[in-house]
């Protein structure tokens, strides 16, 4: 399984319904920033006034881990600065633990666990 | 002006680590009631409480009544998770001088370990949900996994490598083989380090805290008062916080600075001291990275310096700086901020048996919670604030 189940709740139900249509929502204020989807406020200059608006889906490797499990598998962690400014925290998936380094380029691609659960966004290289 | 400055008066530690059949409420009972025996102190006494649950929880304002305590002036429950120790010493005492209590109990209980599951699953994901379940669906399941990757960035950056880090696991646990209260006292090696099997790139198994339970109280109460109790007063003579509230975002030092940087000084600075006048530092340990960046942060070496620092012959009972005497949450057990805080009481105190360093005029205390959002810093020493050469 590339990704696990997730379930909705109020405060990630607009966030999944922007993955279902494939998008990673964040939120941009009137100055132009951009701040991660869960903030309250802009993380710039603290506006509230705030448009959630679908990332580029381009990223930047800022850590990576590798990730051991029972039975072998390894999952390639990583904090992948997102082009707009905020960071994301995911997994990379079709890949080599040795191809994803720091400043390695990304995609976002999302994936779901089963019809029953809401789509998570992953990186893949670009 | 009158000296209304505070010291630590008791300690009560229950056994540690794979202890059954008692729950976290019951721990903490035990830890206080040993500590204010410890301090030649009664019950009656108690005039302050300050509670910390872990993963467990079950640690909270019932344990007023569990102590049959009456009248408190100062009663609450706290969490910043690996601060929070550190941070109820610096209430406590800022309670004490203020006059608003007198002596204050501080305790930490957890009881995550069940004799029929793992300890990976005494602290593993809780129900895929809303943002958090976001995170574990990812892959991104555990603490291990968020400090894996705040100590690659450092790697990266700096160069750091798990050689390093290696020699921070086995320089503790030759610590530990001196203590009679660690869980894990077997010899280690930096082979046997490099064999432990991953679990989180670059976090081998020896790179990562144990899963303890049991209990850790200290008392508080004003250095006049501890100077006619029972055990030696170990004086509270600086403190700091630090809360970085870094953003998820561009530019941001995670893993490369935490607040240590700020509370380690602020503290040193209250005391009048500087970091080379430390003689035993207790910093808090959940990875061996930990290790690295609160040294650096606290200013024993230079940053990005630290993986070297530490490679160098300098930890371990014959190593130059005398750090995690214990043991620590490596090797000892995992008490959050009271793993560091009790064995800093007893090298203080002079107590510390076969790991007692001969100089411990002013030990150092961290802690830190959260993924390096938290941190504590505490001074303490056998000597009052008036005068350190003489008690």
């Amino acid at each position: 399984m590339t990704v696990g189940p997730v379930r909705r709740d109020e405060a990630t139900a607009a966030f999944f319904d922007g993955t279902a249509r494939g998008e990673l929502l964040l939120f941009r204020c009137p100055a132009g920033h951009f701040s991660p989807p869960y903030s309250q406020q802009c993380d710039t200059c603290a506006s509230v006034d705030l448009t959630a608006v679908a990332a580029s889906g381009g990223a930047s490797v800022v850590s990576r881990s590798v990730a051991h499990r029972r039975g072998g598998h390894r999952d390639i962690l990583v904090v992948a600065e997102l082009d707009e400014g905020p960071w994301w925290w995911s997994k990379v998936i079709d890949v080599e633990p040795e191809q994803v380094v720091a400043g390695a380029r990304l995609t976002v691609v999302v994936e779901r666990a089963d019809e029953e659960s809401e789509a998570v966004p992953v990186f893949r290289l670009a | 002006m009158a000296d209304r400055s505070a010291a630590i008066a008791g300690l009560g530690m229950t056994d540690l680590g794979k202890v059954y059949g008692r729950t976290a409420a019951q721990f903490a009972g035990d830890a206080v009631r040993l500590a204010v025996a410890d301090a030649g102190l009664e019950l009656g006494d108690v005039d302050g409480l300050l509670t910390s649950a872990g993963v467990s929880g079950g640690v909270g304002l019932a344990l007023q009544r569990d102590l049959g305590l009456r009248d408190l002036r100062l009663l609450s429950e706290m969490q910043s998770y690996g601060s929070t120790a550190g941070q109820m010493v610096q209430y406590a005492s800022l309670a004490i001088g203020a006059g608003m209590a007198e002596t204050v109990a501080c305790v930490f209980a957890d009881a995550p370990l069940r004799q029929d599951t793992s300890t990976g699953a005494a602290y593993g994901a809780r129900g895929a949900v809303g943002w958090r379940g976001l995170l574990g669906a990812a892959g991104i399941r555990d603490t291990n996994s968020m400090y894996a990757l705040a100590a690659q960035r450092h790697m990266d950056t700096y160069g750091t490598t798990n050689d390093q880090l290696g020699h921070i696991a086995v320089g503790q646990r030759a610590w530990a083989e001196l203590n009679p209260r660690a869980q894990m006292r077997t010899p280690m090696t930096l082979e046997d380090y490099h064999a432990s099997r991953w679990i989180v790139e670059p976090f081998h198994l020896l790179d990562c805290c144990l899963v303890s339970n049991g209990g850790i109280a200290v008392v508080v109460t004003s250095a006049e008062r501890a100077a006619s109790l029972a055990r030696p007063p170990v004086h509270v003579l600086g403190w700091g916080q630090a809360h970085p509230g870094h953003a998820q975002r561009r530019h941001e030092d995670f893993g490369l600075v935490s607040g240590a940087a700020r509370s380690g000084p602020a503290a040193l600075a209250m005391a009048g001291l500087t970091v080379s006048d430390v003689d035993v530092v207790e910093l808090y340990d959940c990875y061996t990275f930990t290790v690295v960046i609160t040294l650096e942060d606290y200013g024993f070496c230079p940053k990005g310096e630290g993986g070297r620092f530490v490679a160098d012959g300098t930890l371990g009972p014959d190593g130059k700086l005398k750090v995690n005497t214990g043991g620590g949450q490596l090797s000892s057990s995992y008490m959050w901020g009271m793993t560091p805080l009790s064995e800093a009481v007893l090298q203080a105190r002079g107590e510390a048996g076969r790991r007692q360093v001969p100089e411990h005029d002013v030990v150092l205390v961290s802690g830190n919670g959260g993924v390096l959002d938290h941190h504590s810093t505490l001074v303490l020493s056998p000597h009052g604030p008036a005068g350190r050469s003489s008690s």
